[in-house]
């Protein structure tokens, strides 16, 4: 586990610069969001069902959740198709905030090979540190 | 920045300018208001749950699902909107949700002030008076690269349209939303017994606006805002998205306030059906009215309950449901404590 100030991100995911997480086994991918980008959005009080079986693309919306009135778009971390999505969250969105590694996944993407994660960082890798630095300036976090 | 100061245009106008903008990626504020009323839900709501279609369509009542969140309301002329468009690389767009609804909406509270109705901020996302009264309804999104915030000065407001367009399980409740919204929401025209003209409104907001976010240049909206509107017509008509399966909730629930909601719960206990209506403040529960086709002996027990959990704590429902039936006499078959916890508390 790596932990960056009051932040932690497991060493086994892979990340994006989108606050995505994605955790690879065999060709399924299951994503969700880090409990940076959790506590950036505060309590999320609803977390939209994307439509299992269609393509997704790295770096593009494919999910919505809302907290505070706010309408927030989740990015896929990876290319391909959407074959699982987390419907507890319907009912219980706040797992994401609880739980933003586990329980609180959001989707599993099946990718063609290996190379959907290329270019994705890992959390004890000096990119990763510096891209969490510079949010947390950002965000003033 | 730019200010595209419209003031009134088409009720679609009023919503797709800024879909329009956000998308474009193009930054600015609008100042504007719909020349005809429509009943607005938001982005993950369910149509068919919120709102009484049948009456919105008998009355000629558009209905819209912007991509914005918040909850179902009625917009009118009497309204007037600000749309901010900020890109998300914009430094003023920079900090987390709390952060950036202060920082927009602190220049809306001191307009309210400006216009003789003290207000504040109240996070996360609200303005009310200086006695706890919601005066501005306020959502946001990220669409695309920009953020997008949008909320309004109410100048007066349409209680009796409001309560009426919104589902409802019965009358009762819909009379709990009616006197709820009421107490819990209040206008400029309330406020200062005086119906305030566009320029009024719209000058103090701009002036407070160019603190936060520099001199305003007013503007003419671009032509290739109007052509992207033109594109996002079909989309945000079409019944595919009208009718979008949304957030669902058992029972029924409109939020009046920060921390205020009319809440109807049902339960299926095995002596019958349990039915809640109340009023939630915060942490008390209010006007609570309990029904439903279960048997009681004496009949008119029910209605001492009601009455002991007037303005009860949540913390104190379990106390108070526990003594009912620990006073003795009163029979509830197939009925107990934990059925009444079931409805009252979730």
């Amino acid at each position: 586990m790596t932990t960056i100030g009051k932040y932690e991100f497991p060493d086994e995911l892979y990340y994006d610069t989108e606050h995505g997480w994605a955790r690879v086994e065999g060709n399924l991918v299951t994503v969700g969001m880090t409990q940076f980008a959790q506590d950036l959005a505060g309590e999320i009080v609803y977390v939209e069902m994307p439509r299992v079986g269609r393509q997704v693309a790295r770096g593009e919306p494919f999910m919505s959740m809302e907290s505070g009135k706010w309408v927030g778009r989740v990015k896929s971390p990876v290319s391909g198709k959407l074959v699982e999505a987390n419907g507890e969250l319907e009912w219980e969105s706040t797992t994401v905030n609880q739980d933003p590694y586990g329980a609180g996944w959001l989707a599993k993407i099946e990718i063609a090979g290996p190379e959907a994660v290329e270019g994705l960082l890992k959390a004890n890798s000096p990119g990763f540190a510096a891209f969490i630095a510079e949010q947390r300036s950002k965000y003033n976090k | 920045m730019q200010l595209f100061h419209l003031k009134h245009v088409p009720w679609l106008l009023s919503q797709l300018i800024y879909h329009a903008q956000a998308r474009l990626g193009l930054e600015g504020i609008n100042i504007l208001a719909p020349s005809e009323p429509y009943f607005c839900i938001g982005y993950h709501q369910d149509l068919l749950q919120e709102v009484d279609v049948a009456f919105c369509q008998e009355h000629g009542i558009p209905i819209f699902r912007r991509e914005v969140g918040g909850g179902a309301v009625y917009l009118d002329g009497n309204q007037l909107f600000y749309q901010l468009i900020l890109h998300k690389d914009n430094p003023l767009a920079q900090g987390d949700k709390a952060t950036l609804y202060q920082r927009f909406l602190q220049p809306v509270a001191d307009a309210y002030g400006d216009l003789g109705v003290p207000a504040r901020y109240r996070p996360i996302n609200d303005i009310v008076t200086a006695e706890g009264r919601k005066i501005s309804g306020n959502g946001a999104a990220t669409i695309g690269d920009c953020l997008v915030l949008v909320g309004n000065l109410i100048a007066d407001f349409d209680y009796e349209t409001m309560s009426r367009v919104l589902r409802v399980p019965d009358e009762k409740y819909r009379d709990k939303v009616f006197k709820s919204m009421r107490e819990n929401l209040t206008t400029l025209r309330r406020e200062t017994g005086h119906l305030p003209a566009w320029d009024e409104m719209a000058f103090p907001l701009i002036r407070r606006f160019e603190q936060v976010l520099g001199p305003l240049d007013t503007a003419e909206l671009p032509q290739v805002v109007y052509e992207q509107v033109e594109i996002l017509k079909p989309q945000f008509l079409s019944e595919e998205w009208l009718y979008k399966k949304g957030r669902q909730r058992p029972g029924r629930e409109v939020k009046i306030a920060s921390g205020v909601n009319v809440v109807q719960r049902l339960h299926k206990a095995p002596g019958g059906l349990l039915r809640a209506t109340m009023e939630t403040d915060e942490n008390r529960l209010h006007s609570v009215s309990l029904s439903g086709d279960f048997f009681c002996y004496p009949e008119d027990a029910i209605s001492q309950l009601e009455a002991a959990l007037e303005g009860a704590t949540l913390e104190q429902v379990q106390g108070i449901v526990a003594d009912f039936y620990a006073r003795g006499g009163v029979e509830t078959p197939g009925v107990t404590a934990e059925d009444w916890l079931r409805v009252l508390l979730g």
